[in-house]
């Protein structure tokens, strides 16, 4: 009985996370770059590189699924009259924990679902990834209950709301007009990408579902530590269960540390990476995934966490702390811990007084 | 007794709540907003009391619904 009802309950959270994961092996398929078919923050570095916001040449390229995300997303909230546009909890904060979460995400090599992907595909890496990962949300869960908090945000006007999905509709129209409009790379992981519409597509159809069933990977975690409630934890599993078969049916699956696809074997940065991801997604409430769903509905705050992360994307490779697959970059070590200190700063900066 | 529900704004709005409520001597415990509500994945409080307590719930409170025996949601009040 009590299966049954948890089916019941999250059915739609467990069936996107297969669909998420599904997606992710079939764009990989379809030319994305191995155990990438799916990486927020990937994405997000790709498209500062097409803006030249950064000079790395080999991951510059417009990624229609960011768009797809974000429009699916705010179709499916004006279909369902969600679409609320709101905005003012610390916004100059939020960009700053959405730069902190994509350069930790960049020491690491990849959002919370790209470390899921990664572990599907049998990249050991990323275990560790997820052990730093669900440290870093118990240090934000730590905060939460103590008061933090980065204050509320209020109604805004519907212009204001649709400005950033349009913003991101218009690029992709100017990458249909003219290629010259955008940077992109012609190798690396910036030259590989799926067909774009049917990277458009499978973005719309991921935006459209995850606003339906509010897929985080944060809050899976949060959800089951701070509530006991395991309908989000469910939809993340089902992101792997999905990439494992997919990959095992393509004969993609290859268990170890060595030579993983985009991956490096610094297990330190790799678990502090995520710590830094884990704990800046807990203050914001929600993964990069997360954050582009809730853009789409019209939160502006999350819209400039996502841009926080494009500036933060943009920093990492000119200031050499994004990794490679050679290992971290230069300054990668030192940003950690500046982001890891960033953190703390906002955590304890943000814990209100009871009245 | 009647089953009420309150979404907030924060959930630090949420964690005051329950507080305040539980002080109270009320039965109250937090839990994610059920989607149904809201497609935001805030904190909810779900209280038991002989009214909704408004004077009890935090100033950064989104709304209040009576929560119906057959497990339906009635809106009973919006906060700006």
């Amino acid at each position: 009985m009590q299966k049954e009802n948890f089916f019941k309950k999250y059915w739609l959270v467990m069936l996107t996370g297969l669909l998420v994961g599904a997606a992710a092996v079939a764009l990989t398929a379809f030319g994305n770059p191995a155990n990438m078919g799916f990486c927020i923050a990937c994405f997000l570095r790709d498209i500062a590189g097409s803006l030249k916001l950064h000079g790395a040449g080999v991951v510059q390229y417009f990624r229609p699924e960011i768009v797809g995300i974000v429009a699916g997303a705010c179709i499916m909230a004006l279909i369902g009259k969600e679409f609320k546009p709101k905005a003012g909890s610390s916004p100059v904060i939020r960009f700053t924990l959405g730069a902190a979460v994509m350069v930790g995400a960049l020491v690491f090599l990849g959002c919370p679902l790209r470390m899921v992907i990664r572990i599907g595909g049998g990249d050991l890496n990323a275990i560790i990834g997820l052990a730093g990962f669900v440290l870093g949300i118990l240090i934000g869960i730590f905060f939460l209950k103590h008061n933090f908090s980065l204050g509320r945000a209020y109604k805004q006007g519907k212009v204001e709301g649709l400005a950033f999905p349009v913003m991101l509709i218009a690029g992709f129209v100017l990458t249909l007009i003219s290629v010259s409009f955008f940077a992109v790379s012609t190798e690396g992981p910036g030259s590989m990408h799926a067909p774009i519409l049917l990277a458009l597509g499978i973005g719309l159809v991921v935006g459209a579902l995850a606003q339906k069933s509010r897929l985080c990977m944060v809050g899976g975690l949060r959800d089951a530590v701070m509530f006991k409630e395991f309908g989000l934890l469910a939809g993340f599993g089902c992101i792997l269960v999905a990439v494992l078969v997919g990959n095992a049916i393509l004969g993609n699956l290859k268990f170890g540390f060595e030579g993983q696809p985009i991956a490096h074997t610094e297990w330190l940065w790799n678990l502090l990476g995520m710590t830094v991801v884990g704990w800046g997604c807990t203050l914001l409430g929600g993964c990069p995934l997360r954050q582009l769903i809730l853009a789409g509905e019209g939160n502006s705050d999350s819209a400039i966490t996502v841009l926080g992360m494009i500036a933060g994307a943009a920093a990492a490779h000119t200031l050499k702390t994004a990794s490679s697959a050679d290992g971290t970059g230069v300054n990668g070590p030192i940003a950690t811990i500046v982001c890891l200190a960033v953190c703390l700063l906002v955590s304890v900066t943000h814990l209100k007084k009871e009245q | 007794m009647t089953n009420y529900l309150a979404t907030f704004h924060t959930h630090l709005a949420a964690l005051k709540t329950h507080r305040s409520l539980t002080a109270a001597g009320l039965a109250a415990r937090m839990a994610p907003v059920p989607r149904r509500i809201s497609s935001s994945c805030g904190t909810c409080v779900l209280y038991s009391a002989e009214n909704p307590c408004y004077d009890k719930l935090d100033t950064d409170t989104e709304a209040v619904y009576l929560l119906n025996e057959d497990g339906t949601a009635a809106l009973l009040r919006e906060f700006e």
